[in-house]
């Protein structure tokens, strides 16, 4: 019997900043170094504890195929990350987790993945998408459709680099408004769809991001033929326990740290609120 | 677990439940089915009262302020530098004054008053929330007097009718809504005099509109219709009433409208009927006057002292009538008596063995602008004064800050002596509910750290002034109390396995007399727009509430979603001022001009815009010291 | 195995079980309400009365449950668990309360489990009384819960006058039993006959206005009952939580770090699906900002079928305790009963 209450303790080892409100934060168990008997899914989250503050839920933002140290990428919206913005290398946050169902990595074998993500909505795509680029061969084709408010908004800049760099991935970018000396696309993530080629019958869509863009974009996607099934999101609710206790996140019979947060569209139009 | 019966320290319906303890310290709370009140049930507040003195940020240590720091000190060290400081100031001929609380126990309020004006020789005495309520009672006293109205809320549950001044019933006073639904439940009309749209006028089978600070036009109406339609209690009027043919020629030309006669029956009809009124929004002495015709239409209907019916002022918080009763006010001794009153002086000398300063003091406003040192009891000016921010301006030029509390509070921050204190979990005393009942509060937990029980500290500040002292318990101060005021003199015996009491209630031949409001008759000018601040108590700032993980969430989210604050208004008026909800509109009034957000609400008439109390100092440019004021509305 | 036990044997009995740990019962204080307290002496029991408003839910799942202490030496944080299994009897218990602390534990035994809960869980040995004149305000043959169990429990007695008869249901029931072996005899078959006896006829006892739970649920679970009702039915609540407090089988809480003397205390607290801020998200939005919408969230989870299939049982006890506290006037019954005519107050 474990007590899912207790926290293991993780070391900050690296803070990068990714936009003026968000950075990324690798973590490595101070304890287990190697992250022994830490195993994950793309898009399963963790309860971290900044001590003397509190916990949140903050999704996974690595790939378990880089095992050792692993990643989350957190806005700072209020007491608590504010907090979390303040540490540096070495500092110590207790990680509870993981908690969640990820993304069924095995059914999406042998599939194209599309992924659409709207500003902070990457973060949790990048663990499945790092997954992908890690076993490249074993999925088909890899399409990114990605967009912020304006270029400072964008994160994993140096990524998006490098995705664009690669030939067996098909990367857009675009922004709501264009700043400086931005010379790529302007406008919603939406208008990307144009300028790829999609094959519904064949293809995993994975969406994340605000929700009036999820909207449209998972119109658009249905739209185009694409089954609900097919149509994969995450989503977010107040969490507390992690484990399906606490009921601050259940949707009618549903818990979205437990049966969530990841949800194809099928289940989302079940859910009853 | 053990079970500890006491007082809930939120609001002032007076409901009590036990404290659950153990070694670790609080647990939680057990509601009682036998509290005369309570009756099993509790408001959402009450089931997380452990949660502040538990979590909360407490002050455990007394410190002293040396060098611009706060040096923890001793308890000797402390008191010693507080009546010495203080002794220095007052032969230096520099004002001084003290500040009690609401939120304080009888024993607690009454030893503060006894501190200053037998110790400091000063009426500089009142609490920030009596500057709310203060003209509310006032207006009550000028019809009833000596007898301060009192109703229970079981007797509100088996009314026929209820006319209630409607702030928010529901979220101020919970088990008084609750005695109202059950009424309305039972058949009984419910009519309320309000300007938005609560869960009590939905409930209501009358709704009369009502600008705030203009529902005395509505009492009048109420008034001229009873008068109108001959539904007075003759009996009533003749025995009881003073100043009836005058009321009469007051209210010619009042305007009356048909649900205001429908309202009139009703209200005359009844056998059983409830008046409820909290402190409106509006100037001290329209407040005052609305009050006492509300009073009036109570007297003349033949529903004050009538058993079964009653007026009931709805006071905010859980002890202002106890702090009233301890003669916390300026110009008033224990008892509430007025400061002139011979008998109640005199009493008080001979108790006290020392002449007291005869001339009123200043109020908790002016007190906080004026003073050099000044003794705060559980108060937090910025919080609960309607000047908000200035106050704590004014704090910090005060020379000599004393503050006794539990909790951290922004006034404590700024404090040059911390006296720590036990909250309401930890201490014995009692409280005195809007009805009356004085109530035991037991101790459930020791004090954290250092704190001690308030009326121990303040015996041991009175001890360093040289008045007597020699209280063992808070049941001694308790019985003092009696002996300065004969409304406590049984305030010690229970009357029921809770231990509560009535206060003495004054003998029941006095006479009413009788007010009309006199509101200003006129109407607003065609678009014409006026701001209100809402008077909604604002349980957001209360330690209580802000400490308590499970309370403070709501008030919390609504500060960080809205750090500028905002204005309400209907659609109408956002539209015609061209201003979409969520930015921002400029305000500008004779006193000055603020830009903050807007917000539109569906029940608030054209020509309304309505700020809450816990956002006044985002409009204290527009508002000045005022509570209603005439606004030009436009674009930012 | 079934016993009989002489009345004056109890007191014997809870000398034997104080011995042994912790005995809770229901016991009267000073104000006159009747308690679930820890006892210092047997004769503190009391047995004419009705159900402690307080449910005994807090002796598994305190108000504030501390479960994980976080010291800090100069840098560096430990961790440790925070373990209660101190063994406890809870004595002179109801039938409801045994089905309510049972729907508790099989929450808390989902997986992941929460040791936390459930090494107090295990550690409580309920011995119930069944009850031979039901509450008036209860409920519980609509929820299967009462007034007599026929499974779930420890030990379950039955008053028969001079004695009481003793059912044995499990294993700590029997390790209760062996505290005093000599006390008890093996029951007769007229006693046992007796206590079906007084079964049926506790059960007349209820009017024929019960709860109708099966039609509300198909209403509930369908999304057939109107927006307008529970708009209406709201008007009649205030949001005290007090049903969510008094209830044995709700359970919600928040999570939150208790500073404490230089370190932290990570406690459970309760907490009401009925608050605003429940469902409150940190970016500030609310999915639950109408109170109508929690309302009707708090009666999905005690009355619907996807709950009910989940759980093999409904979300209520029918102890009546929610009947007792609600401040307003949308306790259990009244709400079932409004979502099966459709209709409030009419």
């Amino acid at each position: 019997m474990n007590d899912v209450f207790l926290p293991e303790i993780a070391c900050l080892e690296k803070v990068r900043d990714e936009t003026p409100d968000t950075k990324t934060f690798t973590l490595r168990f101070r304890d287990h170094p190697n992250g022994n008997g830490f195993h994950f899914l793309p898009g399963q989250f963790l309860e971290l504890s900044v001590f003397g503050c509190g916990e949140a839920p903050f999704c996974i933002a690595s790939s378990p195929t880089r095992p050792g140290t692993f990643e989350t990428t957190v806005r700072r919206t209020g007491q608590l990350t504010d907090q979390l913005h303040k540490l540096a290398n070495g500092d110590e946050v207790g990680i509870r987790g993981p908690f969640g169902n990820g993304f069924n990595v095995q059914a999406a074998r042998g599939k194209d993945m599309l992924f659409v993500a709207g500003g902070i909505g990457l973060p949790p795509l990048r663990s499945l998408i790092w997954n992908v680029l890690d076993e490249r061969d074993r999925f088909g084709k890899v399409t990114i459709l990605y967009g912020a408010r304006t270029p400072h908004d964008l994160v994993y800049k140096d990524e998006l680099e490098e995705w664009k760099k690669r030939s067996d991935v098909e990367l857009l970018v675009t922004v709501d408004v264009a700043e400086h000396d931005w010379t790529g696309n302007v406008g919603v993530v939406p208008i990307l769809f144009q300028k790829v080629t999609l094959h519904p019958e064949s293809t995993l869509a994975y969406v994340c991001g605000p929700p009036i863009m999820i909207r449209f974009v998972v119109r658009d996607l249905l739209n185009r033929g694409f089954k609900e099934e097919s149509v994969i999101s995450t989503l977010e609710r107040m969490m507390q326990c992690g484990i399906g206790k606490c009921n601050h996140c259940a949707i009618g019979h549903r818990y979205v740290c437990r049966d969530g947060p990841v949800f194809n569209y099928r289940e989302i139009a079940e859910l009853v609120e | 677990m053990i079970p500890v019966p006491t007082a809930c320290p939120f609001c002032a319906c007076g409901c009590g439940f036990y404290l659950l303890a153990n070694q670790g310290g609080l647990v939680g709370v057990a509601p009682s089915e036998t509290h005369p009140v309570s009756l099993g049930s509790l408001c959402a507040r009450g089931w997380s009262a452990h949660e502040a003195a538990l979590w909360g940020n407490r002050l455990k240590q007394p410190r002293v302020n040396r060098n611009g720091k706060l040096q923890p000190v001793s308890w000797d060290e402390a008191l010693d530098h507080v009546a010495g400081r203080i002794k220095e100031l007052i032969d230096a001929a520099k004002p001084v004054g003290v500040l009690g609380s609401a939120r304080a126990t009888n024993e607690e309020n009454y030893l503060a008053g006894k501190l200053a004006r037998a110790g400091l020789q000063t009426n500089n005495l009142d609490f920030s929330y009596h500057s709310i309520c203060g003209p509310l009672l006032k207006g009550l006293e000028d019809v009833c007097g000596e007898q301060t109205p009192s109703l229970s809320l079981n007797d509100i549950e088996s009314s026929q009718m209820i006319l209630l001044v409607e702030g928010d019933l529901a979220t101020t006073h919970p088990r008084a809504a609750s005695a109202v639904m059950a009424a309305v439940e039972k058949g009984a009309q419910l009519i309320t005099i309000a300007h938005t749209a609560t869960q009590m006028s939905r409930l209501a089978s009358l709704l009369l509109p009502a600008i705030p600070g203009k529902e005395g036009e509505v009492i009048d109406g109420l008034l001229a219709a009873v008068l109108n339609l001959g539904l007075e209690d003759r009996a009533a009027v003749e025995a009881r009433c003073e100043g009836y043919d005058a009321l009469r020629r007051d209210l010619e030309g009042a305007k009356l409208t048909a649900e205001m006669r429908q309202a009139a029956q009703w209200v005359a009809q009844a056998t059983r009927a409830t008046f409820l009124i909290p402190p409106v929004s509006g100037e001290g002495n329209p407040s005052r006057k609305e009050a006492a015709a509300f009073a009036t239409l109570a007297a003349v209907t033949g529903h004050l002292g009538k058993p079964g019916s009653g007026l009931l002022p709805l006071l905010a918080r859980s002890n202002v009538r106890g702090a009233c009763d301890m003669g916390i006010a300026p110009d008033r001794l224990p008892g509430y008596r007025p400061l002139d009153d011979q008998d109640a002086q005199q009493r008080l000398q001979d108790l006290w063995g020392k002449k007291l300063p005869s001339s009123p003091g200043l109020d908790a406003e002016n007190i906080v602008q004026s003073v050099s040192a000044l003794i705060v009891l559980a108060d937090d000016p910025p919080s609960d004064l309607p000047m908000g921010h200035r106050a704590m301006a004014a704090l910090e030029k005060i020379d000599y800050l004393v503050t006794l509390d539990a909790f951290l509070t922004p006034t404590a921050l700024m404090a040059d002596v911390v006296l720590p204190i036990a909250s309401f979990a930890e201490t014995e005393g009692t409280v005195t509910s809007m009805e009356g009942r004085v109530q035991r509060l037991h101790t459930a937990v020791d004090s954290p750290g250092e704190a001690r029980p308030g009326w121990q500290v303040l015996a041991e500040l009175c001890a360093r002034f040289d008045l007597c002292t020699g209280y063992h318990a808070a049941s001694d101060v308790l019985s003092e109390v009696g002996r300065a005021t004969p409304k406590y003199a049984r305030a010690g015996q229970s009357e029921d396995k809770w231990g509560g009491i009535g206060t003495a209630k004054a003998s029941n031949d006095g006479k009413f007399r009788l007010f009309v409001a006199e509101a200003p008759r006129q109407a607003p000018a065609e678009g014409a727009h006026v701001l209100v601040r809402d008077g909604t108590f604002d349980w957001g700032r209360d330690p209580l509430v802000s400490f308590s993980p499970t309370l403070c969430r709501d008030y919390q989210s609504q500060r960080k979603l809205f750090p500028n604050g905002f204005v309400e208004m209907c659609k109408q008026d956002a539209d015609g001022v061209g201003v979409h909800p969520g930015r921002p509109v400029k305000l500008t009034s004779v006193y000055g001009n603020a830009v903050v957000p807007l917000r539109v609400r569906t029940d608030l008439k054209p020509g309304l815009l309505l700020v809450p109390f816990a956002f006044r100092d985002h409009l204290a440019n527009v508002l000045g010291t005022h509570s209603v004021t005439a606004v030009k509305v436009e674009q930012a | 195995m079934v016993y009989t036990l002489a009345r004056e044997g109890t007191t014997r009995w809870l000398d034997k079980l104080l011995e042994a740990g912790e005995v809770i019962a229901p016991v009267r204080g000073p104000c006159g309400d009747v308690i679930f307290s820890a006892l210092r002496s047997p004769a503190q029991v009391v047995w004419d009365f009705e159900n402690p408003l307080p449910p005994p839910k807090q002796f598994v799942l305190p108000q504030t449950d501390p479960l994980v202490k976080i010291k800090l030496h100069g840098q560096r944080h430990e961790v440790e668990p925070i373990y209660d299994d101190a063994p406890r009897t809870l004595f002179n218990v109801r039938s409801c309360d045994v089905k309510g602390i049972a729907f508790l534990t099989r929450m808390h035994e989902a997986e992941p489990a929460d040791a936390s809960y459930l090494r107090r869980a295990h550690n409580l040995t309920l011995i119930s009384l069944a009850c031979t004149t039901p509450c008036p305000a209860g409920f519980c043959t609509c929820t299967d819960s009462g007034p007599f169990l026929s499974a779930g429990y420890d030990v379950q007695l039955t008053d028969l006058g001079g004695s009481f008869l003793v059912e044995v249901g499990s294993e700590k029931g029997e390790a209760a039993i062996a505290r005093a072996p000599d006390l008890f005899q093996k029951a007769s078959e007229d006693a046992v006959t007796q206590r079906q006896g007084l079964e049926a006829a506790a059960k007349t006892h209820f009017g024929p206005e019960t709860c109708h739970f099966g039609s509300a649920m198909r209403r509930v679970s369908t999304g057939r009952v109107q927006d307008a009702l529970w708009e209406k039915m709201t008007d009649w609540c205030l949001e005290c939580g007090g049903c969510n407090m008094v209830c044995p089988t709700c359970y919600c809480f928040s999570v939150k770090d208790l500073p404490q003397d230089g370190a932290w205390v990570r406690c459970r607290m309760w907490d009401s699906c009925q608050y605003t801020a429940f469902t409150l998200e940190a970016s500030g939005h609310n999915p639950r900002a109408n109170r109508k919408e929690r309302m009707k969230r708090r009666f999905f989870h005690k009355v619907s079928a996807q709950y009910y299939t989940r759980d093999s049982t409904v979300g209520c006890v029918g102890c009546g305790r929610c009947v007792k506290t609600c401040l307003g006037s949308t306790h259990m019954p009244a709400v079932v009963a409004a979502i099966r005519k459709g209709k409030w107050h009419e």
